[in-house]
């Protein structure tokens, strides 16, 4: 059996923060938004990480399944991307005039992503899907903005929804909500919005939460994209989660059709402070024509980062490995959990699965089951879809199981 | 804010109040011992119901049919009005029982604004603590019900509301909760057999500062102060509409 982790120091630096800091942990990172059930079975704070591992501030050592929410894609710490970022940060980084690795990294993307003729850099996956919408908006001059349920584009107003905190009718009044893999639907909005809708904004399949992950239905995009071009409308890919861990030359490449706009963030620069908007030449005057921009967003240590992490990323046919690894990861878990009779779902593209016991429409037995995993250092989130890194091995991957197949066993022993 | 659906807030779970608070007060107990009586609130565009004090308890259900006295008010904001105490209203029929509604009834509402609204230093007993965190709790439930089911952001927050139950209680205190079936919900006040989610506060004292807004509901998540589980985007959305819940009861 394996030892129960204990969380002592993460605890009492979440009490002091709790005093300092709003929420003590804010966003998708806390405990409430993160959905910790029981909050007692997740450690809050990390003290270093290296690889596909995490140390906690009690010294719990995990197998992390977030990769920091994404953006770990090679491995905590990869020596080539901070041997790059460490060079560059010798040189220059923020500074008045931009470093010219910025056109490198832009020159990188173009030659790396199927759609883009430009690339624009930004921070967080946020500024990159507002400067798509605006960039939509500009060039169509039209108001409306199609989305898919279940979506999640960021955090800013029009991202929203009409009843979150903060939020004004007038924020949203313009956003159109669609049933994914429903193109019956989306057509209906296009006709009651005739020349109304400046874009249509989606990941390239469904990673909400609480449900199963859904890949698009046969003929699904192909159908967008021609409804978008029927109609002068721009078709966005929010590729910010899934971006590079489908495929280098971007998700809608994978899928096989061309977005008009495309949206990296997560693991584009391997933990490096960076984000890019890539589009089709029609789009680039619009874009300039923006005011848009940010005080760090022209920093040149993340763009060497980004530059040393896509060309590694290459080299490993980095998409692809993560998939064979994903994909043995889940056989291996639906396996595991048939042993103890459980029917463990693990869905979409295995490089970022999404887990999910469906024995019980309540979710609790799976909550009690991500806990015991948790526990005993296997960190993966309730209702998150996970995260590949190419530094994950073998070993790592039966040290998985065998923490999942214990865990199994004390949820299956609990309500025996 | 929406009057009308402060109005539908203001009967079912304001006055709808007046059932645990028959419940759980002596001296409200008193007060409607061996009465037979209903009274009809009636809005023009807005809610109905019979607020019934029979066989020493209170219960509040929909309709107007069998009332002994009735309030008719002609407007959302009239009815408003009553619970702001601005508006004095005029029975339509049941002049002969005036007498419970000028006294015992009002009796009764003034104490449910004691405990809904303590005086200084009131809520230092004990008991006067446990019946008005009891009495909050189960109004809370009552007007997430009524926000979900009226108010426009309210409705697009139980639009997003799976069907199930989700279990809201007190460690140590009062349980109830809410079903959602179609994105129409329903407060119940007994506790739940076959939770879809859970909203639990760890213990009287929790509760009550969150009713307050002295502490935030993500902090208290963290703290483990609150527990939640189950499918939690039921609860996320329940959240949002207890935001608006303070709101209009503020």
């Amino acid at each position: 059996m394996r030892k129960v982790y204990e969380y002592p120091k993460s605890r009492a630096a979440f009490e002091r923060a709790c005093k300092l800091i709003p929420s003590g942990i804010y966003g998708h990172q806390g405990p409430a938004e993160g959905c910790y059930v029981p909050v007692e079975a997740f450690p809050l704070y990390s003290s270093r990480a290296q690889g596909s591992y995490l140390w906690d501030l009690d010294g719990n050592k995990f197998i992390d399944y977030m990769a920091a929410y994404g953006p770990n894609v090679l491995g905590y710490n990869d020596p080539d991307v901070d041997e790059a970022a460490a060079r560059q940060r010798a040189i220059s980084d923020c500074t008045t005039l931009p470093n010219p690795v910025m056109v490198d990294f832009a020159d990188l993307l173009v030659e790396t992503v199927a759609c883009a003729d430009w690339a624009f850099f930004a921070k967080n996956g946020n500024d990159v899907t507002t400067c798509a919408v605006m960039t939509a908006r500009a060039y169509t001059h039209r108001k409306k903005i199609v989305f898919f349920k279940g979506y999640y584009h960021g955090v800013s107003p029009w991202t929203q929804k009409i009843d979150y905190a903060g939020i004004l009718e007038e924020d949203v009044q313009n956003n159109l909500y669609v049933t994914w893999n429903d193109f019956d639907e989306l057509q209906e909005v296009f006709e009651k919005n005739k020349g109304q809708i400046a874009c249509v904004i989606a990941q390239p399949y469904m990673h909400g939460n609480f449900a199963d992950n859904e890949l698009p239905a046969e003929g699904f995009w192909k159908k967008v994209r021609k409804l978008c071009d029927d109609t002068g409308t721009v078709l966005i890919i929010d590729d910010v989660r899934a971006g590079f861990r489908l495929d280098i030359a971007g998700s809608d490449h994978y899928f096989g059709f061309k977005a008009d706009l495309i949206c990296f963030c997560k693991a584009l620069a391997n933990g490096y402070n960076v984000s890019a908007l890539c589009g089709r030449d029609f789009l680039k005057n619009a874009v300039s024509s923006l005011s848009f921009t940010g005080s760090y967003w022209m920093s040149a240590v993340p763009f060497a980062a980004g530059i040393a992490c896509i060309q590694k990323m290459k080299r490993l046919n980095c998409p692809q490995l993560l998939i064979d690894k994903g994909t043995k990861l889940k056989n291996g878990l639906i396996a595991t959990a048939l042993k103890y009779g459980y029917d463990l779902h693990v869905s979409g593209v295995p490089s970022l699965f999404y887990l999910r016991i469906a024995d019980d429409p309540t979710l609790m037995l799976h909550q009690e089951w991500i806990a015991e995993c948790v526990k005993r250092g296997v960190f993966f989130t309730n209702h998150h879809n996970h995260f590949i890194n190419a530094s994950l091995t073998d070993e790592d991957i039966e040290d998985t199981l065998e923490i999942a197949d214990e865990a199994f066993m004390v949820v299956k022993d609990r309500h025996s | 804010m929406d009057e009308r659906t402060l109005a539908f807030i203001n009967l079912h779970a304001v006055l709808g109040g007046l059932s645990k608070l028959c419940e759980l007060d002596g001296e409200c107990q008193k007060l409607i011992e061996g009465k037979d009586i209903a009274i009809g609130i009636t809005v023009k565009g807005g809610p109905e119901a019979t607020i019934r004090f029979s066989g020493g308890a209170c219960t509040v259900t929909p309709g107007v049919d069998k009332c002994d006295i009735k309030l008719p008010f002609s407007s959302c904001k009239k009815f408003n009005g009553l619970i702001d105490g601005t508006v004095t209203p005029i029975p339509s029929k049941g002049f002969t029982k005036i007498g419970f509604l000028l006294h015992e009834f009002t009796a009764l509402t003034d104490k449910l604004t004691a405990y809904l609204r303590p005086a200084e230093g009131a809520l230092d007993d004990p008991e006067f603590f446990r019946v008005s965190t009891t009495v909050m709790f189960h109004l809370i439930l009552d007007a997430i019900a009524q926000i979900g089911n009226e108010d426009k952001v309210g409705r697009a927050s139980a639009s997003y509301i799976v069907n199930g139950d989700i279990r809201m209680g007190i460690e140590g205190g009062p349980e109830g909760f809410i079903h959602a079936r179609d994105h129409v919900l329903t407060a119940v006040h007994t506790p739940c057999e076959h939770p879809t989610s859970y909203m639990i506060f760890a213990s009287m004292r929790d509760a009550r500062d969150l009713f307050d807004g002295k502490v935030n509901g993500v902090v208290c998540v963290g703290t483990g102060k609150v527990r939640m589980g189950g499918m939690i985007s039921m609860v996320d959305n329940v959240n949002r509409i207890l935001d608006r819940v303070s709101m209009y009861l503020a």
